[in-house]
C-alpha cells in the first residue's frame, strides 16, 4: 500500500464524516481513493468536491464548527492557496486533520517533495507530524484525530509525508481492524465551538486577544505530552509506536547524531547501521513532531552528544543560518550552558534524491567537526558538492 | 415613551438586538430584521463581509463567519455536517456583501451554486466596499462616485442574479427593503425550496451614496420605481417580475444621491437608455423560461 492509500484508509478507519477536497499532485491519489471507498460503500462520509483549496479548508472549518469529524489533504501550492484559512482552526480550536503531502513550491522546485510547503505554515498553530512510510501514515492519521480531539488539546493536526517517496511508494502496511480503531477513537464530541441552534455559545470579544492566543500556545504545550500518551496507547493496542515527537535510532554510545525528517529517514537508517558497523560513532534522530517543537527533547540530546547535525530538506532565503529545522534546533540548544556543535546541511531540495552517499558525507563531516571541535560552514549545501560514486 | 415601549417589545421578541453598530439610515439592520422575522429561530447564519456583518453582529441566532473572501464555502461545510447529523429542520443562510459576492468570492458563490448546496445565499448589496471607506466593487453601478472611481465608475454593475440563474439553481430572487411584503414572501419561498437559493437585495447606504439618512427608504424605493433595481424571481428557470412599475426617469433616482452628482447629461442619457433596454427586455421575458 502506498502513502496516499494509507492516508485514505486512515481517514476511513477514523470514520471521518466530512471530506472537502481539491486535487493537487501528489495528493490526488489520496482523494481519489477516498472517493472510491465511498462509492464502493466501504466508507460513509460526505465528500465535497470543492473548487479550490481555499474553499476546501473553509468547508472543513464550517463542517467542524457544526460538529463533524473532518479530514482533508493538500500539497504545495494548494497549502499556500489555503493559508488564509489555515489560521482559523487553531484559533477556533477545531480538530480538523489534514494530510500535507509535501511537494516543493514553485518556481524552483517541480512536483517532487521538500518540506517548505508545510514548514512555512509553522506559525499558524497546526500540529505537524512527519511520517516516514505508509505504515506510519495510516497510524498517524488515526492518532491525529485522537490527539487533536483531546479536550486538553483541541487543535488541528497535519500528518505530513513526502510526495512520491512516501505518497506513491508501496510498502508493506498493516491495516488496523475497524472495531479496534473504534475502541481507540470514540466518536467526536465537540465542545469548544458550537453553532447549532439552541446550543451555540457566543465567542469572546477582542479584548481577550492575548489570552486567547496564550490558550492556543498552552494547548500546544499540553499536546507534547498527549502526542506521546496517544502514541503509547496506540502501541499497546496495535503493537506499533513511534516514540512521540522524536525517535533516537542506533544512538547508543554515539558522539554525534544526524537529525532527519520524512522519507530520508529510511535511507539514513541503513547508512547509520552500516557506519556503526564500521565503528563510526554516529547515531540518528528522526524528528517526527515539528509542531509542537520538541524543545526539551533537543536539550536532552544536546547534553548527550557532542554534535547535532540537522539535515534540512527546505531552505529559508536570506536566513544565512541554514534551514528552518536547524534554526529551531539552535534556539532549543541556546539555553544550555554547555552547548554541542550544531552542523547544518541542506539537501534534497525540490525533491532531488537524498542518496546514501550524501548521508554518509554528512555523517563524516559531522564526525570531523567533533574531532576538530569546529564547524566548517554555517550551512552546507550538500548538493553543490561532487561526491563522486553513489555508495 | 410610547415609541420606546414599542421598540422594546419588538426587540424582546426579535432575533436581532435593538441598537446597531451600523450608520444611521443603513439598510443592513432593516434587511436582517425583515429576513429574521420570517427565517425563524431554527436558523444558522454563516457569513461575513464587513458592512453586511455589522448588522449580523447584533443577531441572537448562531452566526459564524471567517472573512469576506470566504463566501458560501464555510456554509458548504455546515450543510454537509447538517446532512451527516440528519438535521433537515435547520435553515442555513449564507450571507455576503457585494464585494464578496461579485469580486473576491465570486468563484465560491458560483461553485456552491453549481454544487446546488442546500442554503439560502444572500447578497446584501450596498454597491461598494463601504466598511473600508467607499471603494468601487464589481457591483458598483455605472457612473457612481467612489474613492477609487473619483470620476465615476467606468463599467456597468455585474448582473449577479442573472449569472447565478444560469447555474440552473432552483430559485433566484431580487428584493428591496422598501417592499417588505415582497421581500419576506421571497425569503419564505426560498426557505421551502431544497438546494441553492440566491436572494439579492440592494440596500440603501447613506454614507457611501451620499444622501440624508432620513431619506433611506425613499431613495431605495426610487431604485425600484425607476427600474434601476427591478424586482423579480426566477423559479425553475422561469422569470417572474414581482413589481412592474410604470416607467419613471432614472434621473429621479440619480438626483437623490450625491454619488451621481457629477454625471453629465450625456451620461444620464446613457444610463436611461440602458435602463429602458433592461426594462423592455424584462417585460418581454416576464413569465417565460429564460434559462436553458
Ligand atoms: S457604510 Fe453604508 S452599508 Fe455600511 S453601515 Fe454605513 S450605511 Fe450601512
Amino acid at each position: 500500500m502506498d502513502g496516499n492509500e494509507a492516508a485514505a484508509w486512515g481517514a476511513k478507519l477514523s470514520r471521518a464524516e466530512v471530506i472537502p477536497a481539491y486535487p493537487i499532485t501528489p495528493q490526488t491519489e489520496l482523494i481519489s481513493q477516498i472517493a472510491a471507498l465511498i462509492s464502493e460503500g466501504i466508507m460513509d462520509a460526505e465528500y465535497i468536491k470543492v473548487e479550490g483549496e481555499h474553499t476546501a479548508m473553509a468547508a472543513a472549518i464550517g463542517a467542524s464548527v457544526a460538529g463533524a469529524r473532518v479530514f482533508t489533504a493538500s500539497a504545495s501550492q494548494g497549502i499556500a492557496f489555503m493559508e488564509e484559512a489555515l489560521w482559523m482552526p487553531p484559533g477556533r480550536r477545531l480538530p480538523i486533520v489534514m494530510c500535507m503531502v509535501n511537494r516543493a513550491m514553485a518556481p524552483i522546485g517541480g512536483l517532487r517533495p521538500d518540506h517548505n510547503d508545510a514548514l512555512m505554515q509553522r506559525d499558524t498553530g497546526w500540529i505537524q507530524l512527519y511520517c516516514e512510510n505508509s505504515q506510519e501514515v495510516i497510524d498517524t492519521v488515526i492518532q491525529s484525530f485522537k490527539i487533536g480531539e483531546d479536550k486538553r488539546v483541541c487543535l488541528p493536526v497535519a500528518p505530513c509525508y513526502d510526495g512520491y517517496f512516501v505518497s506513491a511508494t508501496a510498502t508493506p502496511t498493516t491495516i488496523p481492524d475497524q472495531s479496534e480503531v473504534d475502541d481507540f477513537l470514540p466518536p467526536y464530541v465537540h465542545e469548544m465551538y458550537n453553532i447549532m441552534p439552541g446550543e451555540h455559545k457566543p465567542t469572546g470579544g477582542s479584548s481577550d486577544i492575548a489570552k486567547a492566543r496564550y490558550e492556543v500556545e498552552k494547548a500546544h504545550e499540553r499536546a507534547r505530552g498527549i502526542i506521546e500518551e496517544v502514541d503509547k496507547e496506540f502501541g499497546k493496542r496495535f503493537g506499533r509506536c513511534y516514540d512521540g515527537l522524536i525517535e533516537e535510532y542506533n544512538c547508543d554510545g554515539a558522539e554525534a547524531v544526524l537529525v532527519t525528517m520524512g522519507s530520508m529517514t529510511g535511507t539514513a537508517r541503513d547508512v547509520i547501521d552500516e557506519m556503526r558497523g564500521k565503528g563510526k560513532s554516529i547515531g540518528l534522530v528522526k524528528l517526527k513532531g515539528f509542531r509542537p517543537f520538541p524543545t526539551e527533547e533537543f536539550r536532552k540530546l544536546g547534553k548527550k552528544y557532542n554534535a547535532i547535525a540537522v539535515v534540512d530538506r527546505n531552505n529559508s532565503y536570506g536566513s544565512a543560518g541554514g534551514g528552518i529545522v536547524s534554526m529551531e534546533v539552535a534556539r532549543a540548544l541556546y539555553a544550555l550552558d554547555d552547548r554541542p556543535l550544531l552542523v547544518n546541511f541542506q539537501v534534497g531540495l525540490g525533491g532531488s534524491d537524498v542518496t546514501m552517499r550524501q548521508i554518509e558525507y554528512m555523517a563524516e563531516e559531522t564526525l570531523e567537526a567533533v574531532e576538530t571541535g569546529k564547524v566548517k560552514s554555517v550551512v552546507d549545501w550538500v548538493e553543490l558538492h561532487d561526491l563522486g560514486e553513489v555508495m | 415613551m410610547e415609541l420606546n415601549k414599542l421598540f422594546d417589545e419588538y426587540y424582546e421578541k426579535s432575533y436581532i438586538q435593538g441598537g446597531t453598530t451600523c450608520c444611521p439610515g443603513c439598510g443592513g439592520p432593516l434587511f436582517w430584521r425583515l429576513a429574521l422575522e420570517v427565517l425563524g429561530a431554527n436558523t444558522i447564519l454563516y457569513g461575513d463581509g464587513p458592512c453586511a456583518y455589522c448588522a449580523i453582529r447584533n443577531i441572537k441566532l448562531p452566526t459564524f463567519g471567517i472573512h469576506f473572501s470566504f463566501a458560501a464555502d464555510g456554509a458548504t461545510g455546515i450543510a454537509a455536517a447538517l446532512r451527516v447529523k440528519g438535521r433537515k429542520d435547520i435553515t442555513l443562510v449564507s450571507s455576503a456583501g457585494d464585494g464578496a459576492t461579485g469580486d473576491i468570492s465570486f468563484g465560491k458563490v458560483s461553485a456552491a451554486a453549481e454544487r446546488n448546496e442546500n442554503m439560502i445565499q444572500i447578497c446584501v448589496d450596498n454597491e461598494a466596499y463601504m466598511n473600508t471607506g467607499v471603494q468601487k466593487s464589481g457591483l458598483t453601478p455605472f457612473g457612481a462616485w467612489t474613492t477609487t472611481t473619483p470620476l465615476g465608475k467606468e463599467a456597468p454593475k455585474k448582473e449577479i442574479p442573472m449569472i447565478l440563474a444560469q447555474h440552473k439553481i432552483p430559485y433566484v430572487a431580487t428584493a428591496s427593503v422598501a417592499y417588505p411584503k415582497d421581500f419576506q414572501k421571497k425569503i419564505i419561498k426560498a426557505k421551502g425550496i431544497e438546494g441553492f437559493k440566491y436572494f439579492h437585495s440592494v440596500i440603501p447606504c447613506p454614507t457611501g451614496w451620499r444622501f440624508d439618512p432620513a431619506k433611506s427608504i425613499e431613495v431605495i424605493r426610487l431604485g425600484v420605481q425607476t427600474w434601476a433595481w427591478p424586482l423579480y424571481e426566477i423559479e425553475g428557470g422561469i422569470l417572474k417580475l414581482t413589481m412592474k412599475p410604470k416607467r419613471r426617469p432614472i434621473e429621479d433616482y440619480l438626483k437623490a444621491q450625491n454619488r451621481f452628482r457629477h454625471l453629465t447629461d450625456d451620461q444620464v442619457k446613457h444610463i436611461q437608455a440602458m435602463t429602458d433596454q433592461k426594462r423592455e427586455r424584462l417585460l418581454q421575458q416576464d413569465g417565460k423560461r429564460i434559462i436553458f
